[in-house]
């Protein structure tokens, strides 16, 4: 019997090396590959007819440009759309990660809690150099929030400023836990359904209970799969939004 | 006691059976997380072993670098032509719509003008095409008229002059038949003159 949290192992595929580093090339790497190439490949194919009614394919694919088209204009205004192609990377290649994750016997990259983390750390980062080089030292008002009385202006500070450091934590261990839980969750039924048939005899049809379940929570995960990308990409745009419109 | 004692299994029996699934479960499931602990003993989450960051931060970097690449300068630009290219035709489309029901508009417009006059003109010509045919008629009738009384007048004038030479000739006739009565009655020979003159007397004595 396997734990359920034996599928997230990182298993080297090619070793490498650079600086002294471990950079093999593992089954979490393999995936990300995956998606980044299954994603281009999917987009660019289903838009090749170019085709002024679209087809199934193609209205895919517009679909989902025109969500985070939307989605950054809605939330962030005309000043986000140099972030755009930026936003929607970020959203199919979550999307793709998280989907080719519930395929049986693949990897789920963004169950990580180190890709999740880089990745809300690297747009804490950019968010925060662009609030500064758009509006140098009176970010610094962005942890004043207007209208408060006074004397709780160093306590709501305080919290402020916390909150704002908290959010690369926040952003990525959302991601990471709903995966985490997702899938030892799946595992977990999964193994039940096998060992109740395992036990066999008056145990046997027992397995069903479990099974039933796994396939409703798979239809579920595919759900958290999809939003999670979603609440990712929209707490960015909104980050985003607070850098160049601060209050 | 006894007939609540016999329906009491009834309503006990669905939760007694939804109790026994339960627990199968829960000892299934109890056994399940007993077996992964122990196999967890050695490891612990995967996710929390840093000799798997590195790769993993490289990959990261490498896969979204790339993603970042290609969606910025091959899928979004192909996209959004596609949806700008709609959008376009969508607009062009809807222009050239409201220009042609413009248009249309201003024919109708046109064309009932047009109508109107045409409506205007046809009864003007009938009105004139009455007054002239009318206006000849009364002209017409006019002549006639003219023409007639003329005639009329000539005609009397004819008959008067017919009746005065038709009453020379009475008076000529009388005469000369005055002449031969007289010769065959007594054979003396008359003068004419007197004899005209003598007619002209007793015309004068019968009027």
């Amino acid at each position: 019997m396997h734990s359920p949290v034996e599928q997230f192992t990182i298993k080297s595929l090619m070793q490498l090396e650079l600086f002294g580093y471990d950079i093999s090339f593992s089954n979490s790497a393999l995936f990300m590959m995956l998606a980044v190439i299954l994603s281009t490949l999917f987009l660019t194919l289903a838009m090749r007819g170019r085709q002024m009614v679209p087809g199934r394919m193609q209205g895919a694919a517009e679909m989902m440009y025109e969500f985070i088209a939307d989605m950054v204009s809605g939330t962030v205004g005309n000043e986000g759309r140099p972030y755009f192609p930026f936003i929607f990377t970020l959203f199919v290649f979550l999307l793709f990660g998280n989907m080719l994750g519930l395929i049986p016997y693949s990897y789920t990259f963004t169950s990580q809690i180190i890709v999740t983390f880089v990745l809300a750390l690297f747009i804490f980062i950019g968010v925060t150099l662009i609030a500064i080089f758009k509006h140098g030292t009176h970010f610094l008002t962005f942890f004043v929030p207007p209208g408060a009385p006074k004397v709780l202006i160093p306590f709501l500070i305080i919290i402020e400023v916390v909150s704002y450091f908290v959010r690369p934590v926040s952003l990525s261990v959302r991601l990471f836990a709903n995966m985490l839980a997702g899938h030892t969750m799946l595992k977990v039924f999964a193994g039940l359904a096998v060992m109740i048939t395992g036990a066999g005899g008056v145990y046997a049809p027992g397995a069903l209970l479990p099974f039933l379940a796994l396939v409703g929570l798979t239809g579920l995960e595919v759900l958290v799969a999809a939003l999670q990308a979603y609440v990712f990409t929209i707490l960015t745009c909104m980050y985003l939004n607070d850098a160049i419109h601060l209050h | 006691m006894k007939p609540s004692g016999q329906t009491e299994p009834r309503h006990i029996k669905p939760y007694l059976y939804s109790l026994l699934a339960g627990g199968i479960v829960l000892t299934m499931s109890n056994a399940a997380l007993a077996a992964s602990e122990k196999s967890e003993e050695s490891g612990g989450l995967p996710q929390l072993d840093f000799t798997t960051w590195p790769t993993q931060i490289f990959w990261l970097m490498v896969s979204f670098l790339l993603a970042y690449l290609l969606m910025w300068r091959l899928v979004v630009p192909r996209i959004g032509s596609v949806l700008e290219e709609r959008h376009n035709r969508i607009e062009d489309d809807l222009r050239r719509a409201r220009q042609a029901s413009d248009d249309a508009e201003k024919a109708r417009v046109a064309f009932e003008e047009m109508l109107a006059n045409a409506r205007n003109e046809a009864s003007d010509k009938t009105r004139q095409a009455t007054e002239s045919i009318m206006n000849k008629m009364d002209r017409k009738m006019e002549t006639a008229n003219a023409n007639l009384a003329k005639k009329m007048v000539t005609a009397e004038a004819d008959i008067a002059n017919a009746k005065n030479a038709a009453l020379k000739d009475v008076s000529e006739i009388a005469a000369t038949s005055a002449i031969d009565v007289v010769s065959q009655l007594t054979g003396m020979k008359v003068n004419k003159t007197d004899a005209k003159k003598q007619v002209k007397q007793a015309e004068k004595a019968l009027a």
